[in-house]
């Protein structure tokens, strides 16, 4: 009779899990490890479920757990299939904690696994999750340096090639499965591995297959996905007006899936694109779109930024009244958020359009009112003391061709 | 000079505001991770029911 009632709350976990209420299914199989089982099979499931469960809702400590749980079972009762699964899920568990050694140890259990059952699906699944992991630890790498994206230390180089190998090669079993599905994740994951390594050819062949997929799917996110991987490819082959062509396809995709912080993401990226097209006022458009909704997602950091780009792009068109009311504002927002560094460009900027404006400026206690008068006659025109060009020192400074080709 | 002192806050800031709003390069979209799952209605329906329901459940998992 315990043993019913186990099975019936894992059933009710089940069904929660798959109606998309994860939290609700948690519940569920966590009374159902109360109540408790000797089949150990059901309990595997259980472990498994709960493990799924947590990582879906972010828990990775928890997810950790119940997988290892599930892996321990796995092997005690000597199924094979089971470890192989439960050892693709730690490894994705472990990944995203950042213990790659060890998530690299997993999904490769997994992968001799399957091919020891001549399981071609788990094999494939393996070789995903392979390459997810070393494109993590190669990403992981890389921005924990301090040096530039294309000039790669070769510890970063080495694991992203694996990852490029290992979706070449489940790309080549889940082409001759004739899974589209499949074929499509590792395309678009492929192409970002591409272009963290500076291929952005490649990069872009890639994602323009992921993008076929999506459509022939109707799978809209992975169609926004696809079109903002391209427009960032673009960017960095130097064609700015094929990238802002991408971003806005982004946008309108944003709109209608109403995710507003992807939204403010296009946003921001179509404002840096036009600055590096040199229409000003376009990027004003967009970087104040951008603020709109950084300020209604109360995102101070995407504010700060906003604020940050609005008071270049005013600088460029010489409105200096804007620029500094919006690197007053940034100043402000650095403060508010403790970004020291921040606070420091906002301060650089202020005193360089003090400069400009020939005020005896302070940050400390100005406000816009002072700075009207001198203002008025300069506005419209573009000073010689140019901020323009140390501002497009900062918005270039990653993304030019002249510097992949440094990269290359 | 100027253009340096801008430069130098650039760097400066790029290393500390989060990747997410910064830079184009920063903000790659990846695909989904795809877990393995179990069930226990798998094991259950080959235990009590039977060959029949167990390929069905089969069939709807590997959709």
């Amino acid at each position: 009779r315990m043993e019913a009632s186990c099975l019936e709350l894992a059933l009710e976990g089940e069904r929660l899990c798959k109606a998309g209420d994860c939290r609700a299914g948690v519940s569920f199989f966590e009374a159902a490890v109360q109540v408790g089982t000797e089949d150990l099979r059901t309990l595997s499931a259980i472990y498994s479920q709960l493990g799924n469960a947590y990582f879906y809702l972010h828990e990775y400590a928890k997810a950790l757990e119940y997988h290892h749980h599930d892996l321990t079972l796995a092997r005690t009762i000597g199924d094979l299939l089971g470890e192989a699964k439960a050892s693709g899920n730690l490894g994705n568990t472990l990944k995203v904690l950042g213990n790659f050694e060890e998530a690299i140890v997993c999904c490769q259990r997994h992968l001799d696994i399957s091919r020891e059952l001549n399981d071609k699906v788990g094999e494939a699944r393996a070789l995903y999750n392979l390459g997810n992991v070393y494109h993590s630890k190669g990403k992981n790498v890389a921005s924990a340096g301090t040096h530039d994206p294309g000039d790669l230390p070769d510890d970063v180089k080495n694991a992203l090639q694996k990852a490029a190998n290992y979706y070449e090669e489940n790309l080549t079993i889940v082409t001759e499965l004739g899974d589209r599905a499949a074929q499509g994740r590792a395309f678009g994951n492929l192409g970002n591995t591409h272009y963290l390594l500076g291929n952005f050819r490649s990069a872009i062949l890639a994602h323009e297959q992921r993008l076929l997929i999506a459509k022939e799917f109707g799978d809209r996110s992975a169609e926004r996905r696809a079109y903002s991987n391209l427009g960032n490819a673009y960017i960095f082959l130097g064609e700015f007006e094929t990238a802002s062509e991408y971003y806005k396809r982004t946008l309108q995709l944003a709109r209608q899936l109403k995710d507003r912080a992807v939204e403010a993401q296009a946003c921001y990226s179509l404002g840096n694109t036009y600055t590096l097209l040199q229409d000003y006022e376009k990027a004003i458009d967009y970087h104040l779109k951008h603020l709109v909704i950084a300020q209604e997602l109360n995102d101070k950091i995407g504010e700060g930024r906003a604020c940050w780009s609005l008071g270049n792009a005013y600088t460029a068109l010489g409105n200096h009244d804007q620029a500094i009311h919006f690197a007053e504002r940034h100043l402000e927002i650095s403060r508010e958020v403790g970004d020291r560094s921040g606070e420091l460009t906002a301060r650089l900027n202020l005193s360089d359009l003090q400069m400009v404006l020939g005020l005896s400026y302070s940050a400390n206690n100005s406000m816009m009112s002072e700075s009207h008068v001198a203002e008025n006659s300069l506005n419209g025109t573009r000073p010689r003391v140019g901020r323009r060009h140390s501002m497009e020192n900062m918005e270039l400074m990653k993304l030019t061709p002249e510097k992949v080709q440094n990269w290359n | 000079s100027q253009p340096m002192a801008g430069h130098q806050a650039a760097e400066l800031q790029s290393k500390v505001v989060p990747s997410k709003q910064i830079l184009h390069s920063d903000n790659m979209e990846m695909e989904p991770e795809t877990m393995e799952t179990k069930s226990v209605t798998d094991y259950f329906s080959k235990l009590h029911m039977g060959s029949l329901v167990y390929s069905c459940t089969s069939k709807r998992k590997n959709k």
